[in-house]
């Protein structure tokens, strides 16, 4: 009985320090959590991407984020989603307005379509002119290349699926950048309050070194 | 007499390798993106086929291998316990998510689900109602709970899975939890039992 009590009890302690491994020590349960727990543990830079938009001619994502006292929120949307693209989109309008009243060029909107094969120029500029997108602030864009799509999504752990009636079901939230083109936080997407101060805590921080 | 005996060895030399056959087809790659393409196919195809090769793998085993590690599963204690750790830790959804992304932790859970399978097939037949009434107490309820949670939740548990197929998985996990309840109960209530069989099978 000695040995089965041996046994069982090191069966016990791989099963504890596995449940503790895949959970981050009982926080997280989901990919997701633990996405958002790993960013604040190590931010992750951005790839090398090139960004095509409205207003945007072949800007490098890195260049366009970096600038002393700067602070981005990004978001992941495809222009035909009828869904949670829609709550994003009024939440950055939202955003947008509470910016609106700075003098400081302190906080950017970023929104990124991961389909580039049908958000094509025009439908970027329609979504930007249905949400009154002021291109001084709140830019509309996706992957000039194709290619550099799939990195961007993989090092900021975006999945995409197929919703199964021709649009995609994904991951939204609220993705912070800092000027350094590092993604630092992110927040659920209906925390745009939290993101927006938080956002404003980096650029001033930035700002003052 | 020897004539039996070869024609023994041989079938069960067959049956191995249909088992190994069957085990490595499982882990081909295009079969693991088919049985990993939704969540319920996932875990309720994936996750039963590999269990069901490793309780049929250790019966290929040497017999003396099999009476060794015995000796540390009395009462099938430690194949038990092990087994339901590792059905919990499997139900997690980040492993689910993780495990498509990442190649270590998708080997570990392949290797994981085999073994639980065989800890099963070890340990059944020598644990008694005591020790059954105690793996079946605590993962059906488990299940229960994440089956529950699964249909519940209106958010995504897993990046990689639409809703609906969660909620689909869901719904069987809860039925999956009460059937094999019923079906021990069951089991138990139609058999004879002596004060011996409360701990270990006659």
């Amino acid at each position: 009985m000695l040995r089965t009590a041996l046994s069982t009890l090191a069966l016990a302690l791989l099963g504890w320090w596995s449940a503790a491994w895949i959970t981050k020590d009982f926080h997280a349960w989901t990919a997701e959590g633990a996405r958002r727990l790993i960013v604040i543990e190590q931010p992750v830079a951005v790839p090398k991407v090139a960004l095509a938009g409205p207003g945007l001619v072949d800007a490098d994502l890195y260049t366009w984020l970096n600038g002393a006292g700067r602070a981005t929120i990004v978001d992941f949307v495809y222009t035909r989603c009828p869904t949670v693209c829609t709550t994003l989109g009024s939440g950055f309008q939202q955003l947008q307005h509470a910016l609106a009243t700075e003098t400081t060029d302190g906080v950017k909107l970023l929104s990124i379509s991961f389909d580039p094969a049908h958000d094509d120029a025009s439908s970027l500029q329609r979504y930007a002119t249905q949400w009154r997108a002021d291109p001084n602030r709140w830019a509309i864009a996706t992957v000039r290349d194709a290619d550099q799509l799939q990195g961007l999504l993989t090092a900021f752990q975006v999945v995409v699926i197929d919703d199964g009636r021709g649009g995609y079901e994904h991951n939204a939230a609220l993705l912070v950048l800092d000027g350094r083109g590092r993604l630092v936080r992110i927040f659920d997407d209906a925390e745009f309050e939290l993101a927006l101060n938080y956002a404003r805590s980096i650029a001033q921080r930035e700002a003052g070194e | 007499m020897t004539s039996m005996c070869r024609a023994g060895s041989q079938s069960a030399r067959w049956r191995t390798a249909a088992v190994l056959l069957l085990l490595s087809l499982m882990l081909l790659p295009s079969v693991r993106r088919m049985t990993e393409s939704s969540m319920t196919a996932h875990m309720l195809i994936q996750y039963p086929c590999l269990m069901l090769l490793g309780a049929l793998l250790v019966q290929e085993l040497p017999a003396r291998w099999v009476s060794a590690a015995q000796r540390w599963n009395e009462l099938g204690i430690a194949g038990l316990v092990g087994s339901a750790l590792t059905l919990a830790v499997l139900m997690v959804p980040r492993v689910l998510d993780l495990a498509l992304v990442d190649a270590r932790v998708e080997a570990l859970k392949l290797i994981a689900l085999v073994a639980s399978g065989a800890a099963l097939r070890l340990s059944w037949q020598r644990a008694g109602v005591v020790v059954q009434v105690f793996f079946l107490g605590n993962l059906l309820p488990m299940t229960a709970v994440v089956g529950t949670l699964y249909q519940d939740s209106a958010a995504r548990v897993c990046n990689a899975y639409r809703l609906d197929d969660q909620q689909a998985l869901g719904l069987a996990l809860v039925m999956i939890a009460i059937a094999t309840a019923a079906l021990w109960l069951l089991q138990v209530a139609t058999r004879r039992t002596g004060n011996d069989a409360l701990f270990r099978e006659p």
